[in-house]
């Protein structure tokens, strides 16, 4: 079992996203604090990569520099190899807290990427009423976010980034804010929208047990000081059995490697 | 079944029996306030300062069965109505557009202001001088600008609209969340005008229609307020009234406002509870 740690993977030239020495601070009551510190790994085309770490370790941060919303103050983002200067179609985002549009519906949320001049699809009518079957939300097309419960309201945020077809999915802790057993649904859900379609996913999560049951590729990042600790490799058949031996080692693996600092 | 339905029935009933009671009581203070009205007015002498509700209900029945001549601005044609109806309509000619061109200058302002920050820091202090001026302060602008007319009392109706309208769409602006705006910058919003009309201003929405409908009720009261400083309409006429001593005339103006403002909050508020469906 390739419980080693990998080395970075394939190289940059090839990668769908490549993050290259990310460092990045902000001011906070007078005092400059490090949010990402000389980060570097990448992202295949059609991999599942999922960020794992403690909570204020800058995992957000440096999604939303991934993402374009956020500048670093020193090295780069690449996508394709080509430089990341600010937000772009081909990166979708999911929110930790939805944000949906609340004055539009379920439908009106998920046309909101293809009413940009930029989307030229054909038939956006079609393709909505394709998102919101295979997000499972039939019969929510009208309603408003108000009504829906967090599960839903994610299903919501996954397909109206799904509907412009990018290339990279980055997900800010998509899935902290429901229930336990609707997280589990959501997470086959998720697995089996992916297998369908040939995207990359960044995922940014706290939670160790669900970076194991999505990830291929696994960026543990620690908070002192805030940079990747290790990149993992799991290699193990999906779906994942949270019970297997397997699958408990990684978890094991990864808790001792956050537990224990570099330095 | 039949458990579910009865439940259904109980608690429509309740529900029925204490609006009845909230409407039976708001009925009671209501009559109490014209007991009082009443032996307030026949005990006072002389008798013309306080006029009784009825002479006051006869002075309001009659502005509605005379006539009178008004003057349409602009196209300045003779228009003949009942006589209240006549000055509210008088009022309407600079309340109407007051209201408007104040509303849409207001929002306009707030919006800019609200989402370009370089704006903000040019205009801040200026406004912050500015706004604590009272509208009907300006009456003396109007008065030597345009003519205590028409023009002049919807002059002072502007200033009064645009700042409630201004505050409204500023704040509103404001407290737009940034994981919506970077939700949108994710989904190919990429110049400041679609996220201006896109976001910012769907997400204003409610403090923007709180705004408008507040303006609405304040207009009212620096309408009249320019009125009793001679511009024709429900203001002008109720000072007139006094002025001849008939103060059941003037309690008749008083309740056509008051009338006219109800109408229009409740329009108003029947619009936004469509609009804002979504809350």
């Amino acid at each position: 079992m390739a419980l080693s740690d990998s080395p970075s993977g394939s190289s940059d030239s090839t990668a769908k996203i490549a993050v290259r020495n990310v460092s990045s601070a902000y001011e906070s009551g007078g005092e400059t604090v490090q949010a990402l510190l000389d980060i570097s790994f990448s992202v295949d085309d059609g991999e599942f990569c999922c960020v794992v770490g403690p909570s204020g370790c800058g995992k957000t941060t440096l999604l939303r520099t991934i993402a374009g919303l956020e500048t670093p103050d020193s090295g780069s983002v690449l996508v394709d190899g080509e430089p990341v200067t600010g937000p772009g179609l081909d990166r979708g985002m999911v929110f930790q807290e939805y944000a949906l549009f609340p004055w539009r519906t379920v439908r009106g949320n998920i046309r909101f990427g293809l009413d940009r001049p930029a989307c030229g699809c054909s038939d956006c009518e079609n393709r909505v009423r394709e998102l919101i079957d295979l997000v499972g939300l039939d019969g929510f097309a009208d309603s408003y976010p108000k009504a829906l419960s967090g599960g839903m309201k994610q299903r919501v945020g996954i397909a109206r980034a799904l509907a412009v077809d990018p290339e990279i999915l980055l997900m800010d802790e998509p899935f902290g804010s429901v229930d336990a057993r609707t997280r589990d649904r959501l997470h086959t859900e998720l697995l089996d929208i992916w297998a369908t379609t040939d995207q990359s996913v960044v995922f940014v999560t706290h939670d160790i047990d669900e970076a194991v049951t999505l990830a291929d590729k696994i960026v543990i990042m620690g908070t002192e000081p805030r940079t990747v600790q290790s990149t993992l490799t799991v290699d193990l058949p999906r779906p994942r059995d949270r019970t297997a031996t397997g699958f408990v080692d990684y978890v094991a693996h990864i808790r001792d490697k956050l537990g224990s600092p570099t330095e | 079944m039949s458990v579910q339905t009865d439940t259904g029935r109980n608690t429509a009933s309740v529900w029925y029996a204490s609006d009845l009671r909230r409407y039976l009581r708001g009925l009671g203070g209501l009559v109490t306030f014209l007991a009082i009205w009443w032996i307030g007015a026949v005990m006072t002498q002389p008798s013309y300062l306080v006029p009784t509700p009825i002479e006051s209900a006869w002075a309001f029945l009659e502005l509605f069965t005379s006539s009178t001549e008004i003057v349409v601005p602009i196209v300045d044609m003779g228009l003949v109505l009942p006589t209240g109806v006549a000055h509210l309509t008088e009022t309407l000619f600079h309340y109407v557009p007051g209201l408007f061109v104040g509303a849409v200058c207001g929002i306009g302002l707030g919006l800019t202001m609200g989402w370009s920050g370089r704006l903000d820091d040019w205009l801040r202090p200026l406004i912050r001088v500015l706004r604590p001026i009272p509208p009907l302060a300006w009456i003396v602008f109007a008065i030597v600008w345009f003519g205590i007319h028409h023009t002049g009392a919807a002059f002072i109706v502007f200033v009064g609209a645009f700042w409630i309208n201004f505050y409204g769409a500023y704040g509103g602006v404001e407290g737009v969340s940034s994981d919506l705006t970077d939700a949108a910058s994710t989904l190919g919003v990429d110049r400041d005008l679609s996220m201006l009309k896109l976001v910012a201003l769907p997400s204003a929405a409610p403090q923007i229609l709180t705004g408008f409908r507040t303006s609405i009720g304040r207009c009212w009261m620096i309408v009249v307020g320019a009125e009793l400083f001679g511009a024709p309409g429900v203001g002008y006429e109720i000072i007139n009234a006094s002025n001849n001593l008939a103060m059941d005339t003037s309690v008749a103006y008083m309740v056509l406002i008051s009338l006219a403002f109800l109408c229009m909050d409740v329009g108003f508020r029947r619009f936004e509870r469509r609009i804002l469906a979504w809350r």
